[in-house]
């Protein structure tokens, strides 16, 4: 990225509002073609951000440069021709028609003594154009439909020609069709017609699938600043926004993703059970079926383990995104011998085997052969039977005989993750 | 598209109509005037016209009667039709609402209240041939603007909130000390009464000669701010995103509109309907695009105020009807009928 212009410049930006500092001691760097992305929780100060990039808001202490001129040298039209900002919904005190609400995107192009010219006509077009709007330029905006209302605003922002683009949450109360269309455009004009975005998302997955850098702010601070890959993780967006989320990669885009996790036995008053930091529990892995229960585990501050589970398997990337150990085995193979030993090795060091509804078939059979070793030995053993055994079991049979074995032999059954803290 | 083209048209169009209804009021009256003697007689006050016209063997009392005293309330009635609606436009489009109208900021109680304290306390003394009663109904809007302005603009931004809220309270301060006045004045009651009703009795080629190039003056400038006007009904952060200097622009034209309904109020007292309700029916027609809006509602302010006016001074003659009642009678129940009948989403 290096070499390409600088678009934005922020130097020690300050911002108060009513005594309330709102931004402190802002300083970074936008350059051309950049789509950098703005998270923070509500009331962080983003949209201030944007508002005084633009020059909505005056009154900051620092510096703010906009392609290379300081703002407060710029009248607002001469921003306009540079910044665009699509704000989150538009509500016009009249009903203009379609085409009316885009013209006014070339205000900053018409002299107060002047009119419309054909080349205002032309931008306007084509900001229809590439917003599809073009069908219904004649139909008055109340008419339309939320998702239809802000490609208007949207239209009237590209009418603007400007080399920046300020998004605030555009497209934060459109349905999944509308963002992914919105998503798509945002990207085009990012990469097709170098445009610079800096955007404001309320998803945090939009923002990470989508933009070059993330800013994560936190009450008025930049939090970090570098790609989504570096700066998000599960304790930079619990520090930012104080929520438990699990970071994993979408197997599609390979990009990171952020997914929010629930944690049902808080409200159930389990938490005033007292964990015992040193019991050491051990988890059977496998298609995903063990995160609950790690996750569960794990934040009532237990050693957990976890093991055999292959690559690619949900339930490895949360025991990563966790950081609890694990005994892996290369994806869609079979447990080796290798593997199973050491899985034998962590369940003689633990002091409870959790067995969670997995599914068995003859690559992880012998996961079910260690769990029966253990309670042979005399382990604790707790079988989370969550779905029937007959269901799950892809053997013919071989899985569900040695699991009733298990249970026969003195295993704790429990229907569900929550029951297993009581058992402990 | 193309709504320069599209503003001429509908002008011109509303222009035409407005001749050809001077030429009917101005033949309508006690003495009857036949249309074509009618025309003739104001073709020749036009400079350039008047050349080929031969007026010499028309009854020169017609000639007095129409150009002395039709023709100056005819063009006054006119110009206070065209400052009220212009005003009207502006506010509505200030305020985004459609309640607003040019007397939404206290310009009328404050007309009133001059006008009273004129009425009672002065007498005999006029300014350059123009009524105290007149020159009192001014300084009382403009102080009453100028009031409710300062109380609602702080640290150079002006909340519309505020303007609406000190502009009622203050008008019902206004309107109180008026009845104060008017309790203790008995004698002066009737006068009083009849100069809120709203009238255009007083009328004279000296009024409009004061009256008219100022509203022409103020209406120009404002005209140039409709751009704005439109991009600021999507609120104030967007139109300033959008490169309007907001508040730059909102007090221009608050000054603006202010002044244009304070002179036409001091001519003509309080005329209601004409500057809430024009605005309305030219949305209805035209469409809310201030561009066009402004222009065609001033004509057609005139129209509606030069209609109202002349049925003012005929139906009952030789009985005049003050017009402000004209105008609502007449003019409220076909806004309703034009609202039920479009169901158009105006606001």
């Amino acid at each position: 990225m290096s070499g390409k212009r600088n678009m934005i410049t922020v130097k020690n930006l300050d911002f108060s509002y009513n005594q309330r500092k709102v931004l402190d001691n802002i300083s970074f760097n936008v350059e051309k073609e950049d789509f950098i992305s703005i998270l923070g929780p509500n009331g962080s100060g983003k949209s201030t951000l944007v508002n005084l990039i633009s020059k909505v808001l005056i009154g900051y202490e620092g510096e703010i440069e906009v392609g290379g001129r300081d703002i407060k040298e710029l009248n607002p039209k001469d921003i306009a021709k540079m910044v665009a900002v699509v704000p989150q919904y538009t509500n016009p005190g009249f009903s203009f028609t379609v085409a009316e609400m885009v013209m006014m995107g070339r205000h900053p192009y018409i002299s107060r003594f002047g009119t419309e010219e054909k080349e205002d006509f032309d931008v306007v077009r084509g900001a229809m154009e590439k917003t599809k709007i073009l069908p219904f330029a004649n139909r008055k905006f109340t008419e339309l439909s939320g998702g239809e209302k802000q490609r208007v605003v949207m239209a009237q922002a590209l009418a603007q020609d400007s080399s920046i683009l300020l998004l605030d949450e555009p497209t934060s109360h459109l349905d999944i069709n509308f963002q992914i269309e919105f998503m798509n455009l945002f990207l085009s004009l990012n990469r097709k017609e170098k445009k610079t975005i800096i955007a404001i998302f309320h998803d945090i997955n939009l923002a990470l699938q989508n933009s070059k850098r993330i800013m994560l702010l936190k009450e008025g601070r930049i939090f970090n600043l570098g790609s989504g890959e570096d700066i998000i993780s599960r304790e930079s967006i619990k520090s930012v926004f104080g929520s438990d989320v699990f970071v994993g990669r979408n197997p599609v885009t390979k990009k990171i993703y952020v997914s929010p996790v629930f944690n049902p036995g808080v409200d159930l008053g389990i938490s005033s059970q007292k964990a015992n930091k040193y019991l050491r529990v051990h988890i059977i892995g496998g298609g995903g079926a063990a995160s609950p229960v790690m996750n569960l585990l794990h934040s009532r501050g237990y050693t957990v383990s976890c093991g055999v589970i292959n690559t690619l398997d949900t339930d490895l990337d949360t025991a990563q995104m966790l950081k609890i150990p694990y005994v892996t085995e290369a994806p869609f193979s079979p447990i080796s011998f290798v593997s199973q030993n050491k899985n034998i090795e962590f369940i003689k060091s633990s002091d409870v085997i959790i067995l969670p509804a997995v599914e068995f078939g003859f690559g992880n059979f012998s996961n079910l052969v260690s769990v029966k070793e253990a309670i042979s030995s005399g382990k604790k053993v707790i079988v989370i039977d969550e779905k029937n055994i007959r269901e799950r079991d892809h053997t013919g049979g071989k899985a569900e005989k040695l699991y009733r074995r298990i249970i026969r032999d003195g295993a704790i059954v429990v229907k569900s993750e929550n029951q297993v803290l009581r058992r402990l | 598209m193309g709504t320069g083209r599209k503003t001429i048209k509908h002008t011109i169009i509303l222009l035409i109509i407005l001749i050809v209804l001077i030429i009917v009021a101005a033949s309508i009256g006690a003495a009857k005037v036949s249309l074509k003697d009618t025309g003739l007689i104001i073709a020749s006050f036009i400079p350039g016209v008047n050349y080929f016209i031969n007026v010499e063997d028309l009854n020169p009392q017609e000639i007095v009667i129409i150009s002395q005293i039709r023709l100056p309330r005819i063009f006054l009635s006119i110009f206070v039709g065209i400052a009220l609606a212009s005003a009207g436009v502006i506010f509505q489009g200030l305020f985004r609402n459609p309640m607003a109208d040019p007397f939404v900021i206290g310009v009328s109680a404050g007309a009133a209240f001059g006008a009273t304290i004129g009425l009672v306390f002065i007498t005999g003394v006029g300014l350059l041939g123009i009524s105290t009663i007149t020159i009192f109904a001014l300084l009382g809007a403009l102080a009453t603007t100028f009031l409710v302005y300062s109380i609602s603009s702080a640290r150079g931004k002006v909340s519309v909130t505020t303007l609406l809220l000190s502009g009622i309270a203050l008008s019902a301060m206004l309107s109180a000390m008026t009845s104060f006045i008017m309790i203790f004045r008995t004698h002066d009651l009737t006068k009083i009464i009849f100069w809120i009703m709203g009238g255009l009795t007083a009328a004279s080629w000296y009024k409009f000669n004061i009256i008219a190039p100022m509203v022409v003056v103020l209406i120009i400038i404002s005209g140039f701010y409709m751009r704005d006007l439109n991009i600021i009904s999507l609120g104030d952060e967007r139109a300033a995103q959008l490169g309007v200097q907001t508040e730059r622009v909102k007090k221009i034209l608050l000054i603006m509109a202010s002044l244009i309904a304070a002179l036409a109020v001091s001519v003509s007292g309080i005329i209601g309907f004409v500057g809430l309700v024009t605005p309305h029916i030219l949305r209805l027609i035209v469409g809310p695009d201030h561009k066009i809006l402004y222009p065609t509602s001033a004509v057609a302010g005139g129209i509606v105020l030069l209609m109202s006016d002349t049925l003012a001074r005929t139906i009952l003659m030789p009985r005049e009807i003050p017009v402000g009642i004209i105008t609502s009678i007449v003019g409220v129940p076909f806004f309703l009928y034009l609202l039920v009948k479009s169901k158009k989403q105006v606001f």
